[in-house]
């Protein structure tokens, strides 16, 4: 039952994605983009749904059954009345991709989808921060009845009970429709996430720079063993990276189609319900809006600046409405931002948490993505090795993407300098989660980026002469 | 001078010679064995933790406290005491998990409350422990499980 319930969760988003880019029923890249986003866009919807009837009507299964059937009854209806775009969205030219890579893509997939279902069954609960923040939060929204506010209770402080509601909230609606508690639905949710982001990156990677850029994103975020075992493991850094992908991605097709609103309103509603997943997504919202801006005003038609961001605060209109009534509403003041002022004074003058922190970042770089060596400095021989060159149909892409990432760390950094009192327990227990909340986002940057491989060659030996002959015919 | 097939970017062509080819072959190689090989070595790493099986784990703390839950009620507080050494690494994440399995009662991890939750790793109680901290049983759960209460209250 949870398994259908979340179907018809992932066909809410199905029919939402592709009611702001629309394609044909038959097989597209594009079509994989609406599978892929629609897969965390209805997680969000439903999840939003969830608490917002739950606050308004409490624990009614009549209400809760009605508001999300005629939701998922409207957005597919919407769905497929919308006039699909004559020529979907499919891969971009470029050399022939050797088939080893084909071989290869496969196998990384096959692997991480093996990998994850290991991970859940070594611990069907999730590791700590899974079962002791969302899975408990989960319990109390489902198990406490009319006293579901005992879930933000400042009795249990240490479980961070303001920590937004997005993974806990669908799980509680997965058991609450269900009408059983069984550790699958969080199973699935992480599941989903996990290989929904590798979709979203293989996809709009494919659409941009073609097959073989893609299938090299591809392999490189499925092999990242700690994406997908933290995934796994139904942390909610993974559903964050999915969703601060996905707004990235949706942005990067809407410089395609600069005139087309519908998508910055779907990378606005993706941003906002990275606020609705963890803090460090109200983060990236500000951090995305004010990218977008530089981006725009440095590498487009400036005049319709204020329009293709507005879209952008459009769609972040609705998700951030839900997260502002739970923070302002049932959440209690979070831990690490409810220091004294001059606490955070003292901190930011502290030369010693400087030094925890940069070589905090510094750590958690060289390990990102759990690879046998770290990956930043394979990525750099590989940058050296193909260089970049960005096409200049891809600036405001590739620059929005950058600064985005950019001033998300910059803002996680200050969070580490200013705010926790034991800076070096913090940065120890959560950098390495921080990094991996950007790596997806940060690939969909390096393979727009760096150059296309040339992997398939003449094999015939030219003579020089003969080759300067062959050059005159040619003119 | 070797060449490679000509590639189209953008709408342009161009001919890649072989000294890139061999470069881009090796980068691109470089990158998906060592992605791979990473993604395989964590994978025997999962099945072989899934071979040994483990004993320990959420599943099997819950099971512990089997025959307490049914005895919860929503919006419940219960205090918590536990045979574990205050400097323990375990006595915290024990105190969660006891949390973790008794929503939607609320587990303070203290002795203040009127009904206290005690953990203990053995199936007799330390009765000393017990009245050290002016606790009384009320019932007994197995497992190491039961339920105190403060006598003058």
């Amino acid at each position: 039952m949870t398994a259908v319930v979340l179907a018809l969760v992932w066909l809410m988003g199905i029919a939402a994605v592709r009611l702001m880019m629309p394609a044909p029923l038959r097989w597209s890249l594009q079509n994989a983009i609406i599978l892929s986003a629609g897969a965390g866009l209805g997680i969000g919807i439903a999840s939003s749904l969830y608490f917002v009837v739950l606050a308004l009507a409490g624990p009614n299964l009549v209400a809760l059954a009605s508001v999300e059937g005629a939701v998922l009854v409207v957005l597919v209806a919407a769905g497929l009345i919308v006039k699909p775009r004559l020529d979907p969205l499919d891969f971009a030219s470029g050399p022939a991709t050797p088939g080893y890579l084909t071989v290869l893509f496969a196998a990384a997939a096959v692997i991480a989808v093996i990998a994850a279902i290991g991970a859940y069954s070594l611990k069907p609960h999730g590791e700590w921060d899974a079962w002791s923040i969302w899975n408990l939060r989960a319990r109390f929204l489902f198990r406490a009845g009319e006293f579901w506010k005992d879930a933000f209770s400042s009795q249990i402080a240490w479980s961070h009970p303001d920590y937004p509601l997005l993974v806990p909230a669908i799980v509680a609606m997965c058991w609450t429709l269900a009408g059983a508690e069984t550790t699958v639905a969080p199973g699935i949710v992480a599941f989903i996430f996990t290989f929904a982001a590798a979709g979203t990156l293989i996809a709009t990677v494919g659409i941009l720079r073609g097959k073989m850029q893609s299938y090299l994103a591809g392999i490189l975020l499925l092999g990242s063993t700690s994406f997908i075992v933290i995934g796994a493991d139904q942390y909610a850094d993974v559903p964050l990276s999915f969703f601060i992908l996905g707004s990235l991605a949706v942005l990067c097709l809407e410089d395609r189609n600069p005139g087309d609103l519908r998508l910055s309103m779907l990378a606005g509603l993706i941003a906002g319900l990275a606020a609705w997943t963890k803090n460090e997504g109200l983060l990236f919202v500000a951090a995305l809006v004010v990218a977008r801006l530089v981006a725009l005003f440095f590498y487009a038609d400036r005049s319709a600046m204020g329009r293709r961001v507005g879209g952008i605060v459009a769609g972040l209109i609705s998700p951030l409405a839900v997260v502002a009534f739970f923070k302002l509403r049932f959440a209690p003041p979070n831990d690490l931002l409810s220091g004294p002022g001059k606490q955070v004074m003292a901190h930011l003058f502290d030369f010693g948490r400087w030094v925890t922190v940069i070589e905090g970042f510094l750590i958690a770089l060289l390990r990102v993505g759990g690879f046998l060596i770290p990956i930043v400095l394979l990525l750099a021989l590989y940058w050296y090795l193909l260089r970049f060159k960005v096409e200049p149909g891809l600036r405001v892409s590739v620059a929005t993407v950058g600064f985005a990432l950019a001033l998300m760390l910059a803002g996680d950094f200050s969070v580490y300098v200013l705010f926790p009192n034991d800076v070096a327990w913090q940065v120890n227990t959560s950098v390495e989660r921080i990094l991996l909340q950007v790596w997806p986002a940060a690939l969909l940057a390096f393979f727009l980026a760096v150059n296309v491989p040339q992997l398939v060659g003449e094999t015939q030996v030219v003579h020089k002469g003969k080759a300067k002959e062959r050059v005159k015919r040619q003119k | 001078m070797l060449r490679a097939a000509p590639v189209q970017t953008g709408g342009s062509h161009y001919f890649v010679k072989l000294n890139c080819l061999a470069r881009h072959r090796f980068a691109v190689i470089a990158l998906a064995v060592i992605a791979l090989g990473s993604a395989v070595w964590q994978l025997l790493d999962l099945l072989g933790a899934l071979n040994r099986g483990t004993d320990f784990g959420v599943p099997a703390f819950e099971s512990r406290f089997d025959q307490f839950r049914p005895t919860i009620k929503p919006h419940a507080v219960y205090g918590y005491f536990s045979d574990n050494p205050p400097n323990d690494p375990s006595s915290l994440s024990e105190y969660y998990l006891t949390q973790y399995t008794l929503v939607p009662a609320i587990i303070k991890p203290d002795t203040n409350e009127d009904l206290v939750v005690m953990n203990f790793h053995s199936e007799r109680p330390d009765q000393a422990a017990i009245r050290a901290a002016n606790l009384m049983p009320v019932q007994t759960f197995g497992h190491g499980v039961l339920l105190c209460r403060h006598p003058n209250r």
